[in-house]
Formats: structure tokens, C-alpha cells, sequence
């Protein structure tokens, strides 16, 4: 009795997994589109503006969710190998990627690593702070190389080129309109990297504070701008005591008036380091991802960081013009 | 660094304060718990609130809001452990197996159905002792005397049906219902503390400290209050050597309880006669 | 007028196997010392666990002072000294005072706290039973006579009514068990507390026995021990021979 239900379930099972196969493989018959799939947020964003109405691009991290600790799901991979091109940003930031590839039929298949050719900065959370024997925490699984290479608009641009670049190679027949796509991003990147330049170029302060993971590094590079955060970058790691007192010292003796921390990430110790050095907190986009609310609303990459910016100039003090 | 300006920093006074409370409630539990073959509801239970915080956080409630959700939830799940123990007559450890399982994976499916949040699940899920707020000093507070206060009050009951629950029935003790007070204390403290000071400490400081006390004490009494010791000394010992070595502090106060463990075996050893010891 | 203390009616007990206790009826009045014995597996042990409450009973009825036993509430008239010794935890962090402390819980409503009064009667108990010296010697480090000694005072510090006892003598020395069934009888004789004691020592404990209680399964002889060593069902069971061993050891 109890074995031939299980076999009817079964039998049930394996129809449903049938006939959703057959669905699947005919819609993607009906749209001839190109399929393209992307780890984060800013390579789904670039990808979906190149990409125009001319091919499908999905995320595969959950909105909301932090990337470092992303595993994928199976039917992840399925959508990956049924894809015409897989973006992600770099070793450091998607380890798993090449993994995954590995066991990918490669044929049909492209695959763009968005961060070719940028040059890459070590992650040094606590340089210049008076007890900087932590520094080994920066290195950990990244190999000590800052994944956020999105942060400097410069970089952001090589990273449309080569996202561009997979484009044009997988759906040649569409290249002119990809172009065009891509060149008006670039000059939105080029205009928002000119605002960040003025808005960011007199400030009450140049030290940008944050209570968190190890995040804004290229983005204080570029804009000339002192960045200090509480820990490094693995996500698993957590502050000593040492370390929660020697940035609340920093605070102090900096003189800022706000500590920053990042969206989506609980901000309950830079909320205690901010309450401790008599500061306020103000959030900071890494976008890596977005929150459901945004991802519905279809905010995208240059949105976030027209956000970023006001709250900088808040922060550091900044006069705008 | 000297003590005093380690201590003038308010973050560590408010790490001394919650942490000494919240040790002191799970050292006392964990006695208990450990007896009762129960050690690993903690970790359990920091299952199921992952679950329950998954189905909050669809509902757009977070942080505090989302206790709303887990707490009657993990209380559920702690009756359920006990229920499979009774009815199905399962070992304490399978129970809290299943009951983990099910309560992870649960927020797994839950988190990719759902499409996705606002925020990042696990950040939110997960306290640290130097992160805790004023207000979360008097929800420790709240809870170490809600935990006391019944402890003390049902403290022969628990002893009874720790040491032998037939004979604790024999003796008029409602043993169903003092289950229920063990199960729902913990499931409360585990809740509440979690979001506080992280799951790390609080399985630690459920186990650590009452298996030491175990080794050493010679009265029920003296196993609580030994337990509880162990479990105050580490969390400042833990504080100040994590301020000296610059070292995660939930980590150094988890380590430290284990070497107060392999302390207590060796003086066991020593001290208490060989001929004390039954051979087994 | 005898005062009824225990009372079986056509009581069953089943496990997903089978019966194991059928049909058992009998009646213990006051002041009774009954040995209930029989072969091993043949519910002796179900039967006083069906009477306290800790097993179900699957049909008929059994009375303690005349209430039920499954809504039965004057936990502080008896007292009951388990045959589960073995589980006992070997690391378990209580003294002896502690463990026969527990005893008197049945007398006390919530908050059940200890009194000043309370401990007294701990070490009269103690000292009754010759075991004070041990008082605070942890439970799971005392031998095993010392253990249901122990045991023994958890279950006779409440002053109850009826002591039932599930193979008290099992882990003891021929020694030690002849002075404990000694201790069992002067304990029902000086104070008149009713006696239920599980054994297999069948020869033994007739000598101390008021009332015999053969149970195999099913209750085969009720009654006195002079009429259970002049029962012929009794020595068509063990053979004349051995049924006159049993009936005149000493």
C-alpha cells in the first residue's frame, strides 16, 4: 500500500519534471533572444542597459542577499548552461564561478570575467591606525585583493567594455545597437564620475570612516579620500574588542561627524561605534545587491551612486556647487 | 592599555553588563540541559529562529519586529523537540537533529521562494557582544530575571526530573509540565540572546561552562554556582584578552571556556581520590 | 475493619506486543507486607508501574486509597524505590542529602522549597537507615548498597503509608540483603506502613512476607505464604521438592 503511493507520487514528480523540461525548452524556442546571466548587481545592471530589448538578462543572487557567502542552486546552473553568456565580476568576488564552469558545456556558452584588465588594489582596512597587526584579516579568502572593483567609475567603465565585448560576440547581428547602448552608459559613468570629482573636491574632511567590511576602498582612492573601515573583507570575520576601541579613538581624534555604513547589512556595530564616539550614521550603497523594494522599482547602478554621493558630501562636509 | 581606559569605553561596559547576564542564565540552563541530554538545543533552536526570521522578514519585519514571528516559533519548535523525545522516543540529540533540519532548511526554501529581501538575512540574524545597544542591556536584564526567577522557583522540580523523571513523578512533580518550563526557558534565551551576543556564544555558554561544573562540584548547588562562575569569568576574562590580543571577542571568551574545561579535568584528576571516582 | 491501601480489578496492561499483565485482582489492606515475585518478564515491575501511574493501563482498574491511580494526587502517602538503578547517571552532581530531599516534594505546593525542617528530616532519615556518615557524598560515587540505601531514605523521608520497592535487593550482597529485608519488615512492623516489594528471591522474602503475590502474566496465587507453600497449584509449578526448599529454609 505505503509503496505503490510513493510510486504514484513519483510517477507525478517525474511527469511535472517532464512536461516543465518541455515548457522551458519552448519558450525559449519562441524567443530567439539572447540569454544572458549575471552574479551581481552592477554587471546585471551595465548588462541590462547594453542589452536594450534585445536579450534577456536575469541576476543570480536573491535581492537582498550579501554575496560573499552566495552558493548557488542547482537550477542556478541550469540557467547558467542554458545561457548565451555568463558575466561575473572577478575570482575574488565570485570563487565559485570558475567552479562552476568547469562542469559547464563551454560550446554555446560565453563567458565574460567583467574585471579583465583592471588593475587591482590590495584590501588594507587598517593602514595607518596605531595597532595595524590585524592587516592578516584583510587578506583572507580574497587573496587580499579588493573585489569592489565597481567603486571606481574608471573601472566600472572597463567593465561595460567587456561586458560589451561578450555582447557583440554572442549576438553579432545585434552589435551596432549594443554599441550604441554602451556608449551612453560610458558617458553617464564618465558624467557621474565628473560630478563625484567636483562634489567630493572641497570637504571639511577627507577621512571617510566606515563600520564595516572592508568595501569603499577604490572609491576613496580615486576621489582622493582617506578610507578606514572596521574589519576587512571576509564577510565571516568579526572585530576584537582592540579593533572596535582603536576606531572609535580614530573617530575622535578625526573629527568626523559621521561614521558610514552599508546598506543591507545589519548596522549594529557601527551603530555602536557611532553611539560611543558621539556620531550619527549615514548608509552607503557597496551594490554589490539591491533590496527587493529597489530591484522592483528597477533602480539602477548610476541611481545608487547619485545616492552615494549626497550622503558623502553629508558626511565629509562637502560644500556642492 | 591600562583597565581603566578599556573600561571607559561604554560599548565594553555594556559587553560586561549583557554578557555577565546572559552567561550567567546559560551556565545555569546548560546544567540542566547538558543533564537531560539536551546540549545541542541551542544550536537547534538558532536553526529553527533562522527559519522563523526568514518567514519575518517576508512580512517586511525586522530586527525587533521580527521576534513577533520567531519567538512563538522557536517556542513551538522547543515543545516539538520535547514531543519527539516523549511520543516518538527519540534520543534528545536526533530530536533537536530533526527539529534543526527542518528549521534551516525552512528558511532556505523560504529565502529563495520569497525572491529575495530588502536586507541580507544572515546580517541581521546574528548579534555581536560589542555591538549591543543601552536597550538591549535591559532586554538581558528582563530576560536573566524572567530566567531566574522561574529557575528558583521550579528549582526541585528541575532537579527532580533531572536526576530520574519516574521518581519525579512519584513524587508529585508534574513532569510534562516541567519539561515544558526547560524547553521554553531555553527557547526563550536562546531567542532573545542570540540576537544580542551572537549563536556562537550562546551554544558555547550553554554547554562549556556546566560540563566543567560537572567535573568539579561536589553538591548540586555548588554545579550551578560553579557554572555560573565560569561562565561570568569568561566573559571578562574573554573582553580584556580580546582588548589585549586584538582578537574576535565571541571566539577568545569560547576559548577561554574551554581551557577553564580542560582546567577543571585536570583538577579532578588530581584532587578528587581515584577511589571516588566509580569505574564504568 | 481493615483499611483497603491497594486494590487491583481484572487489571491489564499491553505494550504494542501483547499483554503483558492480565487479569490480576487482589486487594492490600493496611499494615500489609506483600512480596510480589514470579519468573523474570513476568510483569512484576509493570504491575507496581501500572499502580503508580507510570504506565498505562489498558483495561480493568487500580485503586491507591481509594482514587484511581492515573488521577492519583496524594503523592506524600507513598513512597517508591525503583528497580532502574542501572540508569543512573554515574556523574550525576548531587549529594545524597539532595536526592532524599526530593523525597519530601510530594508533601510540599508550588514553590516547592526546602525548609530548615525539612533538611532535619533529611538526616533523622539518613540516620535511621545508619547511612548519615554519607549524607554528603554524591550520589553516583556511592557503592551499590550504599545507592539503594539512599535510595531507600528518598523513599521513606516523606513518612508514607505505602513503600512499594521494584527489586530493592538485586545489586546487594546475600549479606546485605538479608539486613535490608530485616530493615523492610521492622520498617512495616513499627510503623505499619504497607509494604510492596518486587523480587525473584522467592525463598527469601516468604520469610519477611505478610501476603505472596505470584504473578506470571497473569496472577496465579494471592494469599498468605504458609498457603502459598500448601498450594498445589503452587507445587505442581515448581515441583514439590523445590516448593519445600522455598518453604523452609531456615
Amino acid at each position: 500500500m505505503k509503496r505503490s503511493m510513493l510510486f504514484v507520487v513519483m510517477s507525478i514528480m517525474a511527469i511535472a519534471v517532464i512536461v516543465l523540461a518541455g515548457c522551458k525548452r519552448r519558450d525559449q524556442g519562441a524567443s530567439a533572444k539572447l540569454q544572458v546571466v549575471t552574479t551581481l548587481f552592477p554587471l546585471y545592471d551595465f548588462a541590462r542597459t547594453i542589452a536594450g530589448d534585445q536579450a534577456e538578462v536575469t541576476m543570480l543572487l536573491p535581492p537582498g542577499m550579501e554575496p560573499h557567502g552566495f552558493e548557488p542552486k542547482p537550477n542556478d546552473i541550469i540557467r547558467i548552461s542554458q545561457a548565451g553568456l555568463f558575466i561575473y565580476t572577478n575570482r575574488y568576488m565570485e570563487p565559485w564561478a570558475e567552479t562552476i564552469l568547469k562542469g559547464i558545456d563551454r560550446q554555446r556558452l560565453k563567458v565574460v570575467d567583467a574585471g579583465q584588465g583592471v588593475r587591482y588594489v590590495k584590501a588594507s582596512a587598517e593602514e595607518g591606525l596605531e595597532d595595524g597587526h590585524g592587516s592578516h584579516d584583510a587578506e583572507g579568502n580574497a587573496g587580499g585583493m579588493d573585489p569592489h572593483i565597481w567603486l571606481d567609475f574608471a573601472n566600472a567603465g572597463v567593465m561595460v567594455n567587456n561586458i560589451l565585448a561578450g555582447f557583440v560576440a554572442s549576438d553579432p547581428a545585434h552589435a551596432p545597437m549594443y554599441r550604441a547602448n554602451a556608449t551612453t552608459l560610458l558617458a553617464r559613468l564618465a558624467d557621474l564620475d565628473q560630478r563625484y570629482r567636483e562634489g567630493l573636491s572641497s570637504c571639511g574632511t577627507r577621512i571617510f570612516l566606515h563600520g564595516g567590511h572592508y568595501t569603499f576602498g577604490y572609491l576613496a582612492r580615486r576621489y582622493g579620500l582617506e578610507y578606514h573601515s572596521l574589519s576587512g573583507i571576509s564577510s565571516e570575520s568579526e572585530p576584537s574588542a582592540a579593533r572596535m576601541a582603536a576606531m572609535v579613538r580614530e573617530i575622535r581624534s578625526s573629527g568626523v561627524r559621521y561614521l558610514f555604513a552599508e546598506e543591507l547589512l545589519s548596522p549594529r556595530l557601527t551603530e555602536t561605534l557611532a553611539n560611543e564616539a558621539g556620531v550619527s550614521v549615514l548608509k552607503l550603497y557597496g551594490a554589490h545587491n539591491l533590496g527587493k523594494d529597489d530591484f522592483e522599482r528597477g533602480v539602477g547602478f548610476i541611481d545608487l551612486m547619485e545616492r552615494n554621493l549626497k550622503n558623502l558630501q553629508k558626511g565629509l562636509a562637502c560644500r556642492s556647487k | 592599555m591600562n583597565l581603566i581606559e578599556i573600561l571607559s569605553y561604554s560599548f565594553i561596559q555594556r559587553a560586561l553588563l549583557a554578557g555577565i547576564l546572559i552567561a550567567v542564565l546559560c551556565s545555569v540552563l546548560g546544567v540542566f540541559l547538558v543533564l537531560r541530554r539536551l546540549s545541542l538545543i541551542g544550536d537547534g533552536l538558532a536553526h529553527v529562529t533562522f527559519g522563523s526570521t526568514a518567514i519575518a522578514l517576508a512580512f517586511k519585519l525586522y530586527s525587533a519586529a521580527s521576534l513577533l514571528v520567531s519567538l512563538p516559533v522557536v517556542l513551538l519548535a522547543s515543545l516539538g523537540i520535547l514531543k519527539l523525545t516523549e511520543k516518538a522516543r527519540l534520543s534528545g540529540d536526533a530530536a533537536i537533529g530533526i527539529v534543526s533540519a527542518v528549521g534551516i532548511s525552512a528558511g532556505i526554501m523560504l529565502a529563495s521562494v520569497g525572491g529575495g529581501y530588502n536586507v541580507d538575512l544572515l546580517s541581521y540574524l546574528f548579534g555581536n557582544i560589542l555591538s549591543i545597544s543601552p536597550e538591549e542591556v535591559l532586554v538581558a536584564a528582563g530576560l536573566f530575571c524572567v530566567v531566574m526567577v522561574l529557575l528558583g522557583l521550579f528549582f526541585n522540580d528541575l532537579l527532580a526530573i533531572t536526576f530520574n523523571e519516574e521518581l519525579a513523578r512519584v513524587s508529585g512533580v508534574r513532569t510534562k509540565r516541567i519539561n515544558a518550563v526547560l524547553v521554553m526557558l531555553t527557547a526563550l534565551s536562546v531567542v532573545l540572546a542570540m540576537k544580542l551576543v551572537g549563536i556562537m556564544l550562546i551554544s558555547s555558554l550553554l554547554i562549556l561552562p556546566a560540563v566543567s561544573a560537572l567535573q568539579l562540584a561536589r553538591s548540586f548547588k555548588t554545579c550551578i554556582m560553579l557554572a555560573a562562575l565560569q561562565g561570568v569569568c569568561s566573559v571578562i576574562t574573554g573582553i580584556f584578552v580580546s582588548f589585549l590580543t586584538n582578537l574576535p571577542t565571541s571566539a577568545t571568551i569560547v576559548f577561554i571556556n574551554l581551557l577553564f574545561f580542560g582546567v577543571s579535568c585536570a583538577v579532578r584528576r588530581l584532587l578528587i581520590p581515584r577511589s571516588a571516582i566509580p569505574s564504568r | 475493619m481493615p483499611v483497603e491501601v491497594v486494590r487491583a480489578e481484572q487489571l491489564a496492561c499491553s505494550y504494542r506486543e501483547g499483554y503483558v499483565l492480565e487479569d490480576v485482582s487482589f486487594t492490600v489492606n493496611a499494615g500489609d507486607y506483600v512480596g510480589i515475585v514470579g519468573p523474570n518478564g513476568s510483569g512484576k515491575s509493570t504491575l507496581v508501574q501500572a499502580l503508580l501511574g507510570l504506565v498505562p493501563i489498558s483495561s480493568g482498574s487500580a485503586r491507591l486509597f481509594g482514587s484511581l491511580c492515573n488521577g492519583f494526587s496524594q503523592w506524600g502517602r507513598v513512597g517508591y524505590l525503583p528497580q532502574s538503578l542501572h540508569l543512573l547517571n554515574p556523574v550525576f552532581p548531587a549529594t545524597v542529602a539532595e536526592i532524599v530531599g526530593l523525597g519530601l516534594l510530594s508533601l510540599k505546593r508550588f514553590p516547592r522549597r526546602l525548609t530548615r525542617h525539612d533538611r532535619e528530616k533529611v538526616d533523622t532519615t539518613l540516620g535511621d537507615l545508619g547511612i548519615y556518615d554519607i549524607k554528603a557524598k554524591l550520589i553516583g560515587e556511592l557503592s551499590g548498597g550504599q545507592q539503594q540505601r539512599a535510595l531507600l531514605a528518598r523513599a521513606l523521608v516523606n513518612d508514607p503509608e505505602l513503600l512499594i520497592l521494584d527489586e530493592p535487593t538485586a545489586a546487594l550482597d546475600p549479606e546485605t540483603r538479608e539486613r535490608f529485608y530485616r530493615m523492610i519488615g521492622d520498617i512495616n512492623r513499627s510503623r505499619g506502613v504497607t509494604v510492596l516489594l518486587v523480587t525473584h528471591d522467592t525463598g527469601v522474602i516468604g520469610q519477611h512476607a505478610s501476603k505472596m503475590l505470584y504473578l506470571d502474566k497473569r496472577m496465579l496465587f494471592f494469599g498468605s505464604f504458609d498457603d502459598f507453600c500448601h498450594s498445589p497449584e503452587m507445587s505442581s509449578l515448581f515441583g514439590e521438592h523445590s516448593q519445600h526448599l522455598m518453604c523452609h529454609r531456615h
